[in-house]
């Protein structure tokens, strides 16, 4: 049977259920190590479905054999930042998390396209592959399909137009260092350089860069999940629909741009069997430094936890 | 300041306060303005929810402050604000927490939102409902409590799930207030039209009717440490849909009631016609005996919660 399973009912992985009970058909197991939180999550959910015309399951587990034979695993656990904290503060613990976890769902879900919502998100998700030893089609991080909604909500508010029509590519880390491709994002398909002049986009730029943590540092007690949520679900449904919808994904790149052994997001074609195909947009000299330079820092990031295999950087030259 | 569309004001950005505001954006029903005092916090979840739009579709406004003074020209004001009971807190104790935070609320709406329906979620509910009622000054029926709603998405939801229906063919009317107040009436409850005395044994349905009574602690007793947001802010997002849309929907509501099924001057819940103008209309139903004895007890409850507040309440002054 198809079925959908999130690994983590805290607000990401709960509201993830939430966006796709409101619009999704998958049926959806909500897991989680706690007693109960996953259970009553879902089960408010399912008493909201007569309201709201429901059409799909929503349960909540504490045993993880239940996620046996997903077609889809979305990875929500994990500690979430205060202020002040750096999504990397985060790496120690959440990757003690993906070693637990990445074995037992190559066992139970050998098949699964496993979609990874867990910060800091690059570095998790080449670690989710690593430790699953899936196919890096199989794992993919929210990473640019996040970065670019943001930038779309900040583009539609400084134009005055529905959010609808812009398309905004987001690539890299996700993270300050997120690179933003102006000639690749537009409204109706007119080019945003030639809406906007470059310091206006620069600035757009750099409210995306500083989206997520301005939310931790407001809402003080949690991250942000909304827009987090809706876009796993969005990839959610790509997989399990099989629609070939393009979208940033962080994935282990092979050789792209010259990097290896680091996830980065990159526009992929998203279906049944994950990526599908990565686009490569063409990168001038100072924006390809820019992916460089996030791949130095995650290569050195993995290293300092335990988890060097790899060279990282260009072509291995680290 | 020209507005085509209809705006809903939420005051309370906790999680029924910001569930509710997710629903109304979800069927891009009215612009948004979530209000809070703790500065941040309806800032932050706005733009988490804006942040989302492009992926959602949603183009309704949003908007998060700490100044009453947003909620200028609402259409519908939905209080969700107020502090749940904690350890050690009586009753008393919370009663006269929440009539504070609703006296302050109740006079900000009669100055910003003189033209608001105002949907009360806030608890102990038919106590906060005339404490609205007196701060604000609005007519009657402009003042409607959030209580059948979500006790009946409930039943209907164990009955789903127990006859193995799509939850969304089922209908069920509860009154009264939540727990032990509840009234459900089985004779206006059915699946596709069929009444569910004709579907369920009488102890199958005494079972699921203890179940709705205990379905919000149910939730608590599962999360430890928060209670239930989702069909909570479903069904007050359901109640201002009924609004906006002038729906003349039939559902029940906590409403004032002026000698309906026996009772005046407390509100209590009954069914009711919600459209534009709040709860329009009561309407009155052939309830059975029982039925009459439960709906007699469950105002006799409201009545005692009248004289707490009458104990320390005054109408006007400081919120």
């Amino acid at each position: 049977m198809s079925q959908v399973s999130i690994l983590g009912s805290g607000n990401v992985g709960a509201n993830t259920a939430f966006f796709i009970a409101e619009t999704g058909i998958e049926d959806v197991i909500l897991y989680d190590i706690q007693e109960g939180l996953a259970t009553g999550k879902t089960l408010d959910l399912m008493e909201a479905a007569p309201i709201r015309k429901y059409r799909n399951r929503l349960s909540g587990a504490t045993d993880l054999g239940e996620i046996a034979g997903s077609q889809v695993v979305v990875l929500a656990a994990g500690r979430v930042r205060k202020p002040g904290m750096k999504r990397e503060d985060l790496l120690q613990e959440n990757s003690r998390l993906v070693d637990e976890l990445a074995p037992e769902v190559a066992r139970l879900a050998p098949e699964a396209v496993v979609i990874v919502a867990t910060e800091p998100v690059d570095p998790i998700t080449r670690r989710f592959a690593r430790r699953s030893g899936f196919p890096r089609n199989r794992v993919l991080g929210v990473g640019g399909c996040l970065d670019a909604t943001r930038l779309r909500f900040a583009i539609a508010r400084e134009l005055g137009v529905s959010t609808e029509n812009v398309s905004a590519l987001v690539i890299g880390r996700h993270s300050d260092s997120m690179l933003v491709l102006p000639r690749y994002c537009s409204v109706s398909g007119v080019p945003l350089t030639q809406l906007l002049p470059a310091e206006r986009i620069a600035a757009l730029a750099r409210e995306t860069a500083g989206a997520g943590d301005l939310i931790v540092q407001m809402a003080q007690h949690s991250s942000a999940y909304y827009a987090p949520s809706a876009a796993v679900a969005d990839l959610v449904d790509a997989v399990h629909m099989d629609l070939g919808r393009v979208l940033c994904v962080s994935l282990l790149l092979e050789g792209e741009y010259g990097l290896r052994d680091v996830a980065l997001s990159l526009p992929a074609v998203i279906g049944r069997e994950g990526v599908r195909r990565v686009f490569l947009p063409h990168l001038s000299a100072e924006e390809q430094a820019v992916l460089e330079h996030s791949a130095r820092e995650l290569a050195a990031l993995a290293a300092s936890s335990g988890d060097s295999e790899g060279r990282g950087g260009r072509g291995g030259a680290a | 300041m020209s507005r085509a569309s209809p705006k809903v004001a939420v005051i309370g950005a906790g999680n029924v306060g910001a569930t509710a505001v997710y629903y109304v954006a979800e069927k891009d029903l009215a612009d948004i303005v979530m209000v809070d005092v703790i500065e941040g916090l309806p800032q932050s979840k706005a733009l988490d929810f804006l942040h989302a739009a492009p992926l959602r579709g949603y183009s309704v406004r949003i908007v998060g402050s700490t100044d009453f003074a947003a909620i200028a020209g609402a259409d519908v004001v939905v209080l969700t604000a107020g502090v749940p009971r904690k350890p050690g807190m009586d009753r008393m104790d919370l009663l006269k927490v929440n009539v504070n935070i609703a006296k302050g609320a109740a006079q900000a709406i009669a100055r910003y939102a003189p033209e608001a329906v105002v949907v009360v979620v806030t608890n102990p509910l038919d106590v906060i409902c005339m404490v609205v009622l007196r701060e604000s000054g609005f007519a009657l029926k402009k003042v409607v409590g959030q209580a059948g709603v979500l006790d009946a998405t409930r039943f209907r939801y164990f009955i789903a799930e127990e006859l193995k229906v799509w939850p969304g063919d089922v209908m069920a009317m509860v009154l009264g207030g939540h727990g032990d107040e509840m009234v459900p009436l089985r004779g206006y409850t059915s699946v596709g039209g069929v009444p569910i005395t004709e579907l369920l044994e009488p102890e199958a349905i005494e079972r699921l009717i203890e179940r709705t009574r205990q379905g919000g602690g149910e939730i608590v007793k599962y999360l430890k440490t928060g209670s239930a947001y989702y069909a909570p802010g479903a069904s007050a997002a359901k109640m201002v849909e009924a609004v906006i849309k002038d729906e003349k929907r039939l559902l029940a509501a906590s409403a004032y009631l002026r000698g309906e099924y026996g009772h005046k001057d407390l509100f209590l819940g009954v069914p009711v016609l919600l459209g534009r103008g709040g709860a329009e209309r009561v309407v009155e139903l052939a309830l059975t005996p029982e039925e009459k004895q439960a709906l007699d007890r469950s105002a006799a409850a409201v009545r005692e919660g009248l004289r707490m507040l009458d104990t320390f309440y005054r109408p006007g002054g400081e919120g």
